[in-house]
């Protein structure tokens, strides 16, 4: 076909389409469907006794709160990237420094609980694994990420599940802490930092079959 | 960026933000001012002229699927660009898979359709006959081989003749066959 033929086909009884909202509009709507199940679900299997404790204390809070700016910060990024010429520097750089102040704070917590008790508590990553937890309360979240980022364009969609993942799994953790206590500072370096970045591994290979390509659709 | 780029933009902005609305004029005009620039980015990128027309009918049709991405209220040419970029990678990495399973061919054989030109040289019947000519041995490893089709190990085994033997019987007999049978 020329490419004369093509536009006159394409610009052609021409159907008027909704314009996608930008990220921060679609980020809205993301924390108003998955904030308030997050908290049904803390209700609903019941907040930790010491949560009040937990509240008081300084690392906790940074921690958790660290979780959460990197979960707010990948769906923004995820979104982002379904609208082309996004800033990669914007998308990658903003999860970051979340992510790793939630790295270093998980880590700090490790090296304190070294210096106390040795190793004595790694065992602790074989008995409590929490990643079924995190993808249990992060699901929401999770689906919810998909189907806004699935309104705009799959260009990237290795990056596009990859930072969803990562924000569904950042807030489904930050969300745990708040009914699932116990967990040793091994366990929240392997199975929630840790976790959250295998999962985003994972999704960023699965991305081509959750996104569709573009091209790969008839013209809307 | 110069005022001419500057204005382009910002017509091309306003075309598709129209053709958001379905003004379809506004769109053909958008399309037919974008496919040059699209050539010339996929050109550029691309390294060669020959098959761009696929790669610019790809971005014309991208930028159709996913008109709804575009906010009038950002630039028009970084959001372009970015599907320009997408598509000529992709069409890059396909020329990369296909040159893989390519070889070039710089001359094609020659044939004929005609059903002489393809049995003629094969008779079955010719064939036969010049098996028939081969010395016992030779004859022996193309029936046993080719003919009823057994393994080296099998046809060793059947002739009581070593496995190196059989296949220097081969060799030979195939030689003699393309002297029998001619050119």
């Amino acid at each position: 076909m020329k490419t004369e033929d093509l536009i006159h086909r394409l610009s052609a009884d021409l159907a008027p389409v909704r314009r996608l909202p930008p990220p921060r509009h679609r980020l809205a709507l993301w924390l108003a469907v998955s904030l308030p199940c997050l908290a049904a679900i803390a209700l609903l299997v019941g907040l930790r006794p010491d949560l009040a404790q937990c509240l008081a204390d300084q690392r906790f809070l940074i921690g958790n709160a660290a979780a959460l700016l990197t979960g707010i910060a990948a769906a923004w990024a995820a979104l982002a990237t379904t609208v082309p010429g996004f800033s990669h520097k914007a998308v990658l750089g903003l999860p970051l420094a979340p992510a790793l102040a939630w790295l270093i704070s998980a880590g700090e917590g490790c090296w304190r609980q070294w210096q106390l008790r040795g190793w004595s508590d790694i065992d602790s990553i074989l008995h409590q694994k929490c990643l079924p937890e995190i993808i249990g309360t992060g699901l929401i979240p999770a689906l919810a990420l998909i189907v806004l980022s699935r309104r705009g364009a799959g260009l990237h969609p290795g990056l596009t599940a990859g930072l969803a993942a990562l924000a569904a799994a950042a807030t489904g953790s930050a969300a745990l802490s708040l009914f699932h206590g116990g967990d040793t500072a091994w366990v929240t370096l392997t199975w929630h930092v840790g976790g959250a970045g295998l999962i985003s591994a994972l999704a960023a290979l699965a991305g081509p079959r959750l996104f569709r390509h573009p091209a790969s659709f008839p013209p809307v | 960026m110069n005022t001419s780029h500057h204005d382009d933009s910002a017509r091309w902005s306003g075309w598709l933000a129209a053709a958001q609305q379905g003004d379809g004029a506004a769109y053909g005009r958008l399309l037919a001012e974008l496919a040059p620039v699209a050539r010339r980015m996929a050109v550029k990128a691309w390294g060669r002229t020959e098959d761009v027309e696929d790669v610019v009918q790809d971005i014309l049709l991208t930028l159709h699927n996913i008109r709804h991405t575009y906010d009038s209220s950002r630039p028009f040419l970084p959001w372009f660009a970015a599907i320009v970029d997408h598509r000529v990678k992709d069409a890059l990495r396909k020329r990369r898979r296909h040159q893989g399973r390519e070889t070039a061919i710089d001359e094609i054989p020659e044939t004929f359709l005609a059903r002489p030109a393809n049995t003629k040289t094969t008779d079955a019947m010719d064939l036969r006959k010049a098996v028939a000519k081969l010395p016992p041995g030779q004859r022996q490893a193309v029936e046993l081989l080719k003919l009823q089709e057994m393994s080296l190990h099998e046809a060793s085994t059947a002739s009581g003749q070593s496995v190196a033997a059989l296949k220097v019987a081969m060799h030979r007999a195939v030689k003699t066959l393309k002297g029998l049978l001619g050119p």
